[in-house]
């Protein structure tokens, strides 16, 4: 299977703290691989390199063999003009933790906009794919509503409904059910499996172990900036051999 | 009563040179201040720089002063404007100033969320601030516009400083040539009036945001 992801010695400070320390792993194509650790290993920094939200100061990053950022011979990452990252990454969909829906556009205004706008779909044809995703997600009923007229769970659905209207090749999730009250935690990992079944790609940074567990076939355990195990759910829940993991799971579990 | 409305109609006349200055403002200003907003908001310092001296300079000193300055002062080195052209020239620098600084606190109160919400769906960042931002922005900037707004009828009262003949000017002029206070009533109502519109005006299209929080 093709290679979607590949980051090499990945290095992010901000100020002087170094959070990401060296971080190298690769995503294949139909891959879904969860991302855990404690607060503040740099789970969602690794994530919002990826697609540009944050800028690695060393190391590689590439989607699908083309690099965004490549690193010269200090190590020093040097991106591509930014014209040609936001190409590139408009094939790596984002779902936030606080959705970050537009406010002043309805749902299905907020589903529409980047295909228009971004590919330059017709509006029937945008319209169109958008009602196929919001039936997905189970809210076609809400499509004419203002996101401020949602729980938090709707929010998050249609959020990530908007993210697969740009047909990406690979969907990050940075802790999609963080922000939610737990009785709408399930809607959302419900829609999340769904994808998984689909076999779209997928990376995850999540807090639900049970449901990483359930859904991934790799996990990535991070700690300190580093990623410390890489391997099969099993490897990290079953027999966890590493004493920082048994520490953690000890705490959440 | 035959004086009263020789008195209303000379004071109504004044009306028009004051409506000119404040339509004229509002056109120009308003646009000034959205690119001088924008222009604060790049990364760009020496134009920060620049905007930053420009917006404090013109906050930062009576409007009166910059009336003064630009009609009575530049012929001195040789700049002359009819004291109508230097009104509006005044308060159209001056009222920009203002509005670069609604302008720019409304669009810095948007959530960075929303950038990268954007800028994860491929919108780059002129079409970011085209479709999300600023309409966003819109509406919290209406209230503090609707202020200036109505400050700005106000303040073109000024301009009988620099000898156009306003509302103002021909109230008082009124008051000394019949020796009463009815020219000074009369300007109050037509102030009263203008304001009254102005705020409906942006108490309507304020409404017209409502539609989403």
């Amino acid at each position: 299977m093709g290679e979607i992801i590949r980051v090499e010695n990945l290095h992010k400070s901000f100020h002087s703290l170094h959070v990401l320390k060296g971080i190298n792993f690769k995503v294949n194509k139909g891959e879904i691989v969860s991302v855990i650790g404690p607060s503040g290993s740099g789970k969602s920094t690794l994530l919002r390199c990826l697609n540009h939200l944050e800028v690695a100061d060393k190391g590689s990053i590439s989607f699908e063999g083309n690099y965004i950022a490549k690193s010269d011979t200090t190590g020093k990452a040097v991106y591509k003009s930014n014209k040609e990252v936001l190409a590139i990454c408009s094939n790596l969909g984002m779902v936030f933790q606080n959705f970050n829906l537009f406010p002043h556009k309805s749902v299905l205004q907020n589903i529409m906009e980047a295909p228009i706008m971004v590919k330059g779909k017709s509006k029937e044809e945008a319209e169109a794919k958008a009602v196929e995703l919001l039936d997905k997600v189970g809210l076609l009923e809400k499509k004419d509503a203002y996101p401020n007229q949602l729980s938090g769970g709707q929010k998050q659905r249609v959020a990530i409904a908007r993210a697969l209207a740009m047909e990406p090749e690979i969907m990050l999730f940075d802790e999609p059910t963080s922000a939610l009250d737990p009785e709408l935690i399930g809607e959302v990992l419900q829609v999340i499996k769904q994808l998984a079944e689909e076999r779209m790609t997928m990376i995850i940074v999540t807090h639900e172990m049970s449901f990483a567990r359930e859904i991934s076939d790799r996990v990535i355990f991070m700690d300190d900036g580093q990623i410390v195990v890489d391997g099969v759910p099993d490897d990290i829940f079953v027999n966890p051999e590493h004493p920082r993991i048994k520490t953690f799971l000890n705490k959440v579990l | 009563m035959d004086n009263l409305t020789s008195i209303s109609l000379f004071i109504l006349q004044g009306a028009v040179i004051s409506l000119k200055i404040y339509v004229v403002t509002f056109i120009f200003a308003i646009p000034l201040g959205m690119l001088c907003a924008v222009g604060k908001l790049t990364k760009f310092a020496p134009l920060k720089w620049l905007l930053e001296v420009y917006t404090w300079l013109f906050r930062g000193t009576p409007l009166l002063l910059q009336l003064f300055f630009v009609y009575f002062g530049l012929p001195f080195i040789g700049v002359r404007f009819t004291a109508e052209i230097a009104a509006y020239i005044t308060f159209i620098i001056n009222y920009g100033a203002y509005f670069t600084e609604i302008f720019r606190a409304g669009i810095q109160s948007i959530d960075k969320g929303q950038y990268e919400a954007a800028k994860a769906l491929g919108m780059n960042y002129k079409l970011t601030m085209r479709r999300i931002i600023i309409p966003q922005a819109v509406k919290v900037i209406l209230p503090p516009t609707g202020n200036e707004a109505v400050n700005l009828i106000k303040d073109t009262a000024l301009c009988s400083a620099i000898t156009l003949a306003d509302i103002l000017r021909n109230a008082k002029s009124m008051v000394s040539s019949h020796a009463s206070v009815e020219g000074y009533f009369i300007a109050a109502i037509l102030y009263l009036i203008m304001t009254f519109i102005i705020i409906n005006v942006f108490k309507y299209i304020e409404r017209r945001f409502t539609y989403y929080n």
